[in-house]
Order: C-alpha cells, then structure tokens, then sequence
C-alpha cells in the first residue's frame, strides 16, 4: 500500500477488514505520512540520535546527503529530543463503544482502537512517550508512556486484551482522564477517545484539573452515523446497552428533536472543552482515519511547541 | 343528512385504525439497541409538548382524512347544508311532461307556443346530470327515457298532435316512472299552455313533486269549426249539411268569418257565418233560429256511396281547428209500393215523399228492391214497412205471414187505453221530433198489438208505448204495433208522420250501403289517436290520400291526422271513420298559474311563468343536494395537511438504523 495508495484515506470498515489492528495501524501511519507536506515547525530533535531509511513525505532537510553520495543510500538523521513529548491516550472501552448503526461499518470501539494504534505509532515514530488507559465504569487498564517502539507492540496487546468487552453500567472518563494525569507525572498531552455518553460535569472538572497542571487535553468524540441522525425507522423501543435506560419512541414524530438534542449535545461537548483549554474534535465511524489522525497530530504539534 | 349509499358508512370504521395507531403506538414490541438514548430521552422530554401536539394533530387529521372518505363514499345529501355547501344536485328522477296538444300549435308572437315549450322543456333536460334518470311524456302518452342528451332531442322532435292527447292521464304516467326511479326527489316537470279545458279536473300525482311551467300571457283569440255533421248520414240523396263555428268574441262585440262546405273534392256552399262565443251551449236550432254560429245548408248531390266533405273556416292562428270532417251515404230515393191495406194515411204519405223526390213508386214482389208498405196479412216479401191489419179478425193470418217471410215478431193480444208513444223522434236524425219536444202535442196511441219477439233474433225497438215496443226494425222489416189510423193513434195527425215514414224508408229500409248498420248508420266519429271498437264486417280502412291499411283485432286506434277515413269491405266502402279534434281544445282560455297549481295534488306543487326558474325549480333549490365533493375535498385538505406536517419526516425516512447487540 505504500507509495501507490494512501491508507489514512481509505473507508476504516473496508481497511480493517484487511489486516490485523497493528497492520493497519502501520498503514495508516505511512499513508499519513507520506500525505504530510513540509511542516512549517521543525518536528525533530536537535540532538542525533540514529539513521534511518527515507520514507517519502520525510524532510529532506534530514537527508543525510554525505551518506547518500558515498553509499547511494538515502537515509534520514533522527535526533534525541531532550524534551520528549508524553502522551497519554485515553481510551472508552465501555458498552456503548461496542455498537454500530450499519452492518458495514466499524464499531465505535473498533474504530477507536485502530485509531489509538495508528496514533500510537505517529507519536512513537516521532520520538514522543506514548501511554494507554483504558476505562469504563472505571479504569481498566494502564500503560505507562514509553517512547521505544517495543512500546507500541505492547499498546497494540493492550487493546487487544480490551477486545473482550466488558459489562460496565457506565462510563467514567472524568475519573480515566485524572489517572492519566497521574499516569504521565510531568506535563504532557493527554488524549481522550470515547463517544462521551456520559455526564459532561465530571468531564469537565478533569479536563479543568488536568489543564490546570499543565496537561494538553484533546479529545476525539467518536460518533457513529446513526447517533447522529436517528436513521431508523418506525416505532420502537431504544435500549442504552450500557445504562439500560429504554425510551419508546415513534422516529418519524421525534427525528427532528433528537437531532437538535445530539447537535445540543455536541456543541455542549465542545463547549466544556474549549472552554476548559482543551481541544475537541467529532470523529464519525465512517471517516477515513486520515481526518482524525491529522487533528491528534495538529494537537501534538501544538502541544510541544 | 341522507346517505344514498349508507352501507358504505362501514368505511368509517377505518378511522379507528389512526387512532389505534396512536393510542397503542408506545406499546410496540419492536427493541432496538441504541447507545444515544439518552438523547432521545432527552429529546422527548425537551420536545414533549410540541411532539403530543403534533402526534395528536397528525391523528386528528387521519382520522379526519378516514372519516371524510368513508362519509363521501356513502353519498351524503343534505337541505340546509347543502344549499351551504353543497354542489349540484342530488340523483334525481325527472319526468317531464310536455303538453304538445292541438292548443300548443296556435302561433303566439310569430311562433307557435310549442316551440317555446320544448325550448324550456330542454333546459330542464340538459341540466340533468349522468346520475339522474330522465323521461319524456307527451300530451299521446309517448314515453321516451334515457340520457339527458336522447330526452333533449326528443323534446326537440316533438310534434304538436291533432287531437288534444290525455295531458292529466300523461302527468300520472310521468309519476308512476319516476316514483319506480327510487330516488328521495322524484319530481313531475309539466310544461304546459296552461289550458283550462286540458286541466279542469283534479291530478293526484302522489308523493312527487310537481313544478309546472305555463306561460303568463293569456291565450290568443281563435275560431274553430266546433262540429259539422250530415243529417242524415244516408241521404237518398236530399240531405243537410250542419255546422257549428264558436270562436273569441269580445263582450258585447261580434265576430264573423266566411266559411266553404266540402263534398269530396268539390265545393258544396259557402258563406259566412256569425260566431259564437266559445262556450255556447244553445243547440244547433236555436242558433239557427238566433242567425248567429250555426250553419245548415240543405243539399241533393249528385255523388252516390260513402262520401266524405268539411267545414272550413277563415285560417287563424289555431290552424288545426279551422276545417271539421263529415261523412254520409248518398244513395237513389227508395222505390216504395204502398199496399191500400196499409191504409190511406200510409199512402198520402207516400204520396207526400214522392213529390219530394224522397221516394219514387215501385212493384213490390219476389225479386223487387221496391220497398212495401203493406199491412202484416197481405206481406208477401221484404223489404217491408209492416203495419196490423184492420181487422182483427185477420190477425191470425198476419202472423201466419210474417212466419213466412222470416220476420221473427208475431202480433198478439189487442192493448186499447190511450199511451204515450216514445221514440218516434228518435228516429228521425234530422230533431225534428226533438225541436217539437215539449212543445207540440205527444203522439199517442189508443189502440196498439203487443209484439212477440220470436226467438233471439236481433232488433231495434225504434218507439215504445206503454214501455212495450210499438214499432220495431230488423233486416228489411219495420214492424208497428198500431195501425195507422186516427182512431189507433194520433201519428198521422201528426207533422212528424210524414218525414218519419221517409226516415224509416230511407235509413231503415233501403238495402243498398247500409253496410254496417248500428247507431251511427255506418259513420264512426273519433278524436285523433283515439282508440275505438272495431266495427263487425269492417276489414280495411283507406285513408284520404287512398292508402288502405287492413284492420285486425278488435280494436281501432284512429288516425293521427283528421280527415274522413272509409272502412271497407270486399273492397267496397261499407262506412267512415271522421276523425276530427276534440271541440273544447278550440277553448284556448288558459288558467293562471296559481289556479293551475290547485289543480294537483303532489309532495308539493309549484307553478310558474318563468322558464329559468321553472328549470331551477326542477332540481330544487329547496332539496338536498349531495355533499360527497365537500367531504372529498376535506379528506384531501386533510391528507394535504398531514402530509405536509410529516413531509420532512417522511423524506429523511429513507435509511434504515440497524441494531447490534454488541459488536464481536
């Protein structure tokens, strides 16, 4: 895929469904990548740190030019950052993630995971600590930020470990996104995956808390289709799987409401964010994972600057 | 309200369905796993107000759109809201009755009245609609049923008849149709002149409604030939013409016309004659006497056989009623042998008639058309005036010889006391008994024979005394029960005996033409179209341009067209049939509206002189009238309104939400 095709713009449903998470992590990563024109920021250290093989979409102010005359090799020089970044990814793995409006696409948690991985993998490659946490009702599990690229592997195993589901009644991202703070010990970047259907109040504190310690917070609202627009048709009766809250309900009498009540609800989300000095973005579980990828590394970029 | 279809009232049940629907929509067993339900929880309770309000709008239109639908399709009626609301009118069942009798052919403003008729007549019918079943009756009785269209043109195709038709007998035939339609509105529409003759008893139509057109006008002034006859109707050959000519005289004015009197194709006289107002009920002598609407012309033609002839006046503007037909059998005088055994009156009265040219003198005997006049026991053959012998004594042998000659009445015992004779005018065709009635002295008899009838044999009994026949006629015999002497009776004393003995020889006695026989003499009078009992030997009939139609069964329906029709047998004419128009449809007073009105008895009845209203009235402003289109109409606002309240729902609709338990 790489060099012909640019994974990071394909359906993530039709990528998926090709490899396993890390593959696909790999390519969306390269596919990132090599989209990635010139940064208007220098991205890597100044220190040396080691060579590796030019991949397209590489500054080519890092080709090391006297290695590529002499040897006929084109390699890039890569620099230890003394300030490495430290991100924590947050991530929802509570019922609600395990759900999907259409039969063709990715669960919101399956999407989320690829995304993590992908993003995982940007950040390792940069050089930055990258961490895991994994939460419901509570968290689950917890990988410590590392910036060796054995720690992606462990990620990757990590989120495999999560695919099993669990059978919380809630989600608590406000009490997930303190133990990341915890988790990363000095100021760094915190990013918060989940479909926030959850109370914005305690949200709102941690993202408080967290900003107010120095911590960059960015979350990425996962959102399917059918969340969005109530596509279903007909009366019926909508269960919560994770609450088991059930609400009756005629779609073509309350399409419209339901609508103006989730638009509400964004904006709501983004407000708390935005407001407490974090960024906010929507992720639709049809994008291609280029879209979101490239607002997290925005978010990166911002951050270690 | 009415419904002409209530079973479909049944559709209204489906209303429910909506309101099912509704009532039960949160019961639904449909689950679906859905993650954001707290936005729809929250939705519903941020929107709730609105959402009832919609819900329950949508249903109250549903079961509006449901309800109007089945309303429509049970064809509702209404009175009160219909004249609000409603379009057109309700299935109705129009017959409508045009007069079209010889009065409506009288021209009134340069055309004829019926003209204007029909033209109202029509719009009544073009404002029939596919759902109404129309007729056409006529003043003859025709029916025509059908579209609006086939009944318009036949209005259109109309004729005025000759005859003034059975217009009371018309209107009930048009009610019977109508009430056999079976609609709620079954209505009589009589457009009519309004002729107080053709409408001067009382027409019961029943439960229909009757509206009548008449025109406001009075009707126009008009002179007809009320009655013309020949007296007799065998001449032989002397004869006289009467006629009868009435007319629109101004009170105190006077009115005249020239008038010609038709033989064949010749003319036989004319004149002018003074007119009498309709109405006059003076008799022919009287007003001959008077000088004024009566004429008599007095005639020997030279024509022999069936003849026919008319009365024509001056036309007017009422043309059918200005000629009146005649027909006669003109015929040789009768040859007579008066016998001296009949006595000397007898004779001097054959005498008298000789001299007359109403008889000649002939041989009686075996093989002699000569009429005898003979007393009963010196008869030897027929045809015969047959009086009793003188003498009593010889009263068998009288007996003896009317056996022998087949004469079927024998004599019997003697009858003295002086009894009145009745009858002996009514055998004279002319009235002369008649002018004489209650004037002059009776003719009696004082010495009469009863007369035995012999078995069955057919008779006319012509006089009677004492309530017993006194003088009898048969095939070729007239018997009298006196002899004709003063001492016997007082007839030959008498200024009736001798134009009596003439009628008797010429009417009874002549064998020639009489053909037929009967009260009429062989002459049969008719109103155009009317139907009449065909006479015995009758086998044809020939019309006046001498088309001969045979007759069968036992009936005739005379011609349409007035004139002198012949009835034939072996070829050979044997009488007439004079067809002529009614006399009282020569009346052309009409009456007025309001009056007309009270001459029905319906639902209800309205007469009027306007021919726009009167078409309006026809399809009743005052009736129901169907109220499917307004309710059609309201299901279609209602289903308009419903779709555009959930139009947007409707569109976004298209996608489908899938629900998975949990994703693998």
């Amino acid at each position: 895929m790489e060099g012909t095709t640019r994974a990071d713009l394909f359906d993530p449903a039709s990528l998926a469904s090709m490899g396993r998470i890390e593959i696909v992590a790999r390519w969306v990563v390269d596919g990132f990548l090599t989209g990635l024109h010139r940064s208007p920021r220098k991205g890597f250290s100044v220190e040396f740190a080691e060579h590796r093989p030019y991949q397209p979409g590489d500054d080519l102010r890092y080709l090391d030019w006297k290695i590529a005359a002499r040897a006929d090799r084109w390699v890039v020089k890569q620099f230890e950052e003394e300030t490495n970044l430290r991100a924590v990814l947050v991530l929802d793995v509570s019922p609600s993630m395990a759900w999907r409006g259409a039969p063709a696409r990715l669960t919101k948690l399956a999407y989320a995971e690829r995304l993590t991985a992908a993003l995982a993998l940007l950040l390792l490659r940069q050089r930055d600590a990258v961490g895991l946490v994994c939460f419901d009702e509570r968290v689950r599990s917890v990988l410590p930020p590392r910036a060796r690229m054995t720690q992606w592997r462990r990620l990757v195993g990590a989120l495999d470990r999560m695919r099993e589901g669990t059978d919380a009644r809630r989600s608590d991202a406000g009490d997930a996104l303190l133990q990341a703070a915890r988790v990363v010990r000095r100021p760094g970047l915190i990013v918060l995956i989940s479909d926030l259907l959850t109370d914005v109040a305690p949200v709102d504190r941690a993202v408080r808390a967290l900003r107010a310690a120095g911590h960059d917070v960015a979350a990425l609202h996962i959102v399917d289709p059918a969340e969005r627009e109530l596509t279903a048709s007909g009366d019926a009766l909508f269960v919560d799987p994770e609450s088991g809250l059930a609400v009756p309900a005629a779609v073509a009498e309350v399409r419209d409401a339901y609508r103006a009540t989730v638009a509400a609800a964004l904006d709501e989300w983004r407000a708390t964010f935005v407001r407490g000095g974090g960024r906010y973005e929507t992720v639709m579980t049809d994008a291609p994972f280029g879209a979101p990828l490239r607002r997290a590394f925005a978010a990166r970029q911002d951050s270690g600057r | 309200m009415g419904f002409l279809a209530p079973l479909f009232l049944a559709l209204g049940l489906g209303a429910a369905v909506p309101l099912l629907i509704h009532l039960l929509r949160r019961r639904t067993g449909v689950r679906i796993e859905f993650p954001a339900a707290r936005y729809l929880a929250r939705a519903e309770q941020e929107h709730s107000r609105r959402l009832k309000l919609r819900n329950l709008l949508l249903m109250m239109l549903r079961v509006l759109a449901v309800t109007c639908i089945a309303l429509a399709a049970a064809q509702p009626v209404s009175g009160t809201l219909g004249r609000l609301v409603g379009a057109g009118h309700a299935p109705a069942a129009i017959g409508i009755v045009l007069d079209n009798s010889l009065s409506t052919s009288v021209i009134a403003n340069g055309r004829p009245v019926l003209d204007r008729l029909k033209a109202i007549a029509v719009r009544a019918a073009r404002g029939a609609t596919v759902g109404d079943r129309v007729w056409l009756v006529t003043a003859d009785g025709r029916t025509q049923g059908g579209t609006a269209a086939a009944v318009a043109s036949a209005i259109v195709r109309t004729e005025p008849l000759s005859g003034a038709g059975d217009l009371p007998r018309a209107a009930a035939a048009a009610a019977g149709l109508v009430r056999s339609a079976g609609v709620a509105d079954p209505v009589v529409a009589i457009v009519t002149d309004g002729q107080a003759t053709a409408w001067s008893g009382m027409t019961d139509l029943g439960g229909v409604r009757v509206v009548i057109y008449a025109p406001a006008e009075p009707g126009p002034a008009n002179r007809a030939v009320v009655a013309a006859a020949a007296r007799p109707a065998r001449w032989t050959p002397r004869g006289e013409v009467t006629a009868t000519v009435q007319g629109t005289v101004p009170p105190g004015g006077s009115d005249s016309t020239t008038y010609r009197i038709g033989l064949g194709v010749r003319t036989l006289a004319r004149g002018t004659v003074a007119v009498t107002p309709i109405g006059d009920e003076r008799t022919a002598r009287d007003r001959l006497a008077a000088g004024v609407g009566a004429i008599s012309v007095h005639a020997a033609p030279p024509e022999r056989g069936w003849v026919g002839g008319s009365v024509e006046i001056e036309a007017d503007e009422l043309r059918g009623d200005d000629t009146r037909y005649f027909a006669m059998w003109i015929g040789e005088p009768p040859a007579v042998a008066s016998d001296s055994s009949a006595g000397p009156f007898i004779r001097s009265a054959v005498d008298a008639l000789v001299a007359n040219d109403r008889a000649t003198t002939g041989a009686a005997g075996q093989g002699s058309r000569a009429i005898a006049i003979v007393a009963a026991d010196h008869l030897t053959s027929l045809p015969a005036l047959i009086v009793p012998p003188s003498d009593p004594v010889r009263m068998g042998a009288a007996n003896r010889a009317l056996e022998r000659s087949g004469v079927p009445w024998r004599f019997g015992g003697v009858q003295r006391g002086e009894a009145t004779i009745d009858g002996i005018e009514s055998a004279s065709p002319i009235g002369a008994a008649a002018d004489t009635g209650g004037r002059a002295a009776p003719v009696t008899a004082s010495l009469a024979y009863a007369m035995v009838a012999q078995g069955s044999a057919p008779a006319d009994t012509l006089a009677r005394s004492a309530n017993k026949p006194w003088a009898v006629a048969g095939p070729g015999y007239v018997l009298i029960a006196s002899p004709i002497d003063p001492v016997s009776t007082s007839l030959p004393l008498r200024a009736v005996f001798v134009p009596w003995i003439g009628d008797l020889l010429a009417q009874r006695l002549v064998g020639a033409g009489g053909g037929l026989g009967g009260a009429g003499n062989g002459v049969l009078e008719s109103e155009p179209g009317e139907t009449l009992r065909r006479p015995a030997g009758a086998e044809e009939l020939e019309a006046p341009d001498g088309a001969v139609r045979v007759l069968s069964g036992a009936t005739i329906d005379a011609p349409a067209r007035p004139g002198v029709y012949f009835l034939r047998r072996a070829g050979g004419r044997v009488g007439a049939l004079v067809v002529n128009p009614p006399p009282r449809e020569s009346d052309l007073t009409r009456l007025a509206t309001q009056t007309l009105a009270t001459r029905f008895r319906g639902r209800s009845v309205l007469a009027g002189t306007d021919g726009e209203e009167w078409a309006r009235a026809v399809f009743d402003a005052h009736a129901a009238r169907p109220l499917a289109r307004i309710f059609l109409v309201a299901a279609l606002v209602a289903l308009l309104a419903e779709s555009l309240l959930t139009r947007r729902a409707v569109m976004r609709s298209s996608g489908g939400m899938t629900a998975t338990r949990r994703a693998a």
